[in-house]
């Protein structure tokens, strides 16, 4: 229950491939999030697995069977989407309970369901009000208590908290992850927010222009990017990436550095610069480092508060166990 | 905009056509009820005396107007029935991606641009004339006897000629209602495992239901005053077998000379279509509230 593989899937729309051969397994349980920038093919790999969409060619295989033209009901994959796609004209209970309508369920147990999931998603003082009536976090609830009823192999999710305010994504996230360890089904999740992906995933697929960059558990990705895409991609603020002299001193085209892995001194250290912008969070300060030769600007996280002003000279010198040296072709060097 | 002073100054600029639409308004349907009570028959001239309500109960009593009540609501529910029904599934064939698209949309929306008259007249004469017309031809080309629909079945051919007007029209509301609707409901519904007709049955026919009001309501008004078409096919007959209210009037007043029974007619449609406004208004509230 709830593995899936792809094999040498591809995707044109047109003359265009947007997405190139590509492997991937997905483990029974595993909560897997595809990240990547706006038009990598994020949501187009999704509708694939879904079975909303034809692939060019290649094959997709649920639990080892063949699913390549199945259609997306008999897959027995459930769904959730961007913009909700809640049916305005129902009550909540009937959104809930329209898969199992449409399965022929009988009535008892289609109720029993509906009220658990509503029990679970915390909706249940809402069941008799139409979508419209809801907040955008309830009307995410309801989107995902249709899709739990229908007890599917796994769970889609196409950028199911893009359309929520900073506090609710945070709340719903929680929710999400707490939804995958008591129901252990199989989820693949869609976002561009690396906090998103970093926070939820089991294992995270980076995707860069349909191609996949590197797939691994979160800290994987952070310790050891496998190319400067993931690298830059990964992490925030993002990765200070330097070439040149400074990066062939370390036999390596590019050389990468964490903001937390530099260290500040006002006195000595091996780079120096002045200070730009400083973006002040409390716990952390992330200030931005120019002149220093090396890269348009550095971005510097230091711990605390730093009394540090607009102009002033800095130091820094990096944590050489923590850099990441990549080859004229982008790729790590071990 | 907004001052005291400017809101006085607007008041008083539009007054003119204000007052100019009232005259225009109150002083024929004023006229209308004045003579609605008098005896005013233009083949006896000279008095007008005063009568009361008996123009009204002639009217009414009148075996034709009970047809024509009868025969205005077949005409309007039956063009109702055909357009929507006609018309979702025109949008629905008109919603899908096909070769020449622009053209076919064209081509459907044509009969809305001719005139009442005109269109009326090309179907008495060049296809339900039981000698010329098309349809003749294609029966004896059967085989068959021409069927003379406009003295056979005249009121279902009144109904079938109008419908082919306003066909286009609930085309094309129901059409755009279609595209508006967010192609992730469906794409949902798939999922959910709704098959085409479910799918069909459960989100787009709900989507449409406002679509669906706004025809009928529209339709409904211009409907009730249905003329042209009558007259010149059937000329309200035979006998009186397609006659609705609006030509009733006009049989009276104006082929009768009967000023006084043709008004008090007047005044009766007038009282009938409000009942009817009244209910499509509570209807089309409750439909576009929700
Ligand atoms: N129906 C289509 N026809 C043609 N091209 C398409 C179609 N759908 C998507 N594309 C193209 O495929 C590429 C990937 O689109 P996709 O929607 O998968 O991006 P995404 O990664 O989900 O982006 P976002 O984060 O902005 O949602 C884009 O370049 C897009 O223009
Ligand atoms: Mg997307």
């Amino acid at each position: 229950m709830g593995r899936i593989t792809l094999d040498k899937v591809t995707k044109s729309f047109g003359e265009v491939q947007v997405i190139p051969p590509l492997d991937l397994t997905i483990d029974e349980g595993e909560f897997v999030v595809f990240v990547g920038p706006s038009g990598c093919g994020k949501s187009t790999l999704l509708r694939l697995i879904a079975g909303l969409e034809d692939i060019t060619s290649g094959q997709i295989r649920i639990d080892r069977q063949d699913a390549t033209h199945v259609p997306p009901a008999k897959r027995g994959l459930a769904m959730v989407f961007q913009s909700y796609a809640l049916y305005p004209h129902m009550s909540v209970r009937k959104n809930i309970a329209f898969p199992l309508k449409m399965a022929k369920m009988d009535p008892a147990e289609r109720d029993r369901r509906v009220d658990y999931a509503a029990k679970v998603l915390n909706l249940t003082d809402y069941m008799d009000r139409r979508p419209g009536q809801l907040s955008g976090g309830q009307r995410q609830r309801v989107a995902i208590g249709r899709a739990i009823v229908r007890e599917p192999a796994a769970f889609l999710f196409d950028e199911p908290l893009s359309n929520l305010d900073a506090a609710l994504r945070v709340n719903m996230r929680l929710e999400i992850s707490e939804l995958h360890n008591t129901l252990k089904t199989t989820m693949i999740y869609v976002t561009h927010d690396q906090v998103e992906a970093m926070t939820m995933a089991d294992k995270i697929v980076v995707l860069h222009a349909g191609r996949i960059e590197q797939v691994g558990s979160p800290l994987e990705l952070y310790h050891t990017p496998r190319n400067t895409f993931v690298a830059g991609f990964i992490g925030s603020p993002k990765m200070n990436l330097i070439e040149g002299p400074e990066a062939e001193k370390h036999d390596a085209h590019t050389i990468g550095i964490r903001p937390e892995h530099l260290d500040t001194s006002a006195e000595s250290g091996l780079w120096e610069g002045r200070v730009g912008v400083s973006e002040h969070l409390g716990s952390d300060t992330f200030f931005h480092v120019h002149d220093t030769g090396l890269a348009e600007m550095l971005t510097v996280r230091a711990s605390g508060e730093v009394a540090l002003r607009h102009g002033d000279k800095i130091f820094l010198t990096p944590q050489m166990d923590k850099l990441h040296r990549f080859d004229a072709q982008g790729l790590r060097i071990a | 905009m907004a001052t005291q002073h400017s809101r006085a100054a607007a008041r008083f600029m539009i007054s003119p056509s204000v007052l100019l639409l009232l005259g225009w308004m109150l002083i024929p349907l004023g006229m209308t009820i004045y003579f609605s009570l008098l005896r005013y028959n233009l083949l006896m001239p000279g008095e007008h005396p005063f009568v009361g309500w008996e123009n009204y109960s002639y009217f009414l009593s009148d075996p034709a107007f009970k047809t024509a009540l009868i025969n205005t609501l077949l005409l309007v529910v039956g063009v109702l029935i055909i357009t929507v029904v006609g018309g979702v599934l025109l949008g629905l064939l008109l919603d899908q991606a096909m070769w020449g698209q622009g053209i076919v949309r064209i081509l459907v929306i044509a009969p809305f641009f001719v005139m009442p008259t005109v269109s009326a007249l090309v179907w008495k004469n060049m296809f339900m004339n039981p000698v010329n017309g098309l349809f003749a031809y294609a029966a004896k080309f059967l085989g068959l006897q021409p069927y003379d629909f406009l003295s056979q079945a005249p009121l279902m051919s009144i109904i079938g000629i109008v419908s082919w007007q306003w066909l286009p029209f609930a085309t094309l509301i129901l059409l755009t209602a279609m595209q508006s609707l967010d192609q992730e409901q469906l794409e949902a519904a798939e999922m959910d495992g709704a098959g085409p007709f479910s799918r069909f049955f459960y989100i787009t026919v709900p989507h449409l239901s406002r679509a669906v009001t706004v025809v009928i309501l529209i339709q409904t008004i211009f409907l009730l005053s249905i003329f042209a078409e009558i007259l010149v096919t059937t000329n309200g007959g035979p006998g009186n077998a397609s006659t609705n209210l609006t030509y009733l009037v006009y049989a009276e007043s104006l082929l009768r000379f009967d000023v006084g029974t043709g008004s008090a007619g007047g005044v009766v449609a007038i009282v009938l279509a409000n009942i009817v406004a009244i209910f499509l208004m509570r209807m089309i509230g409750k439909n576009l509230d929700a």
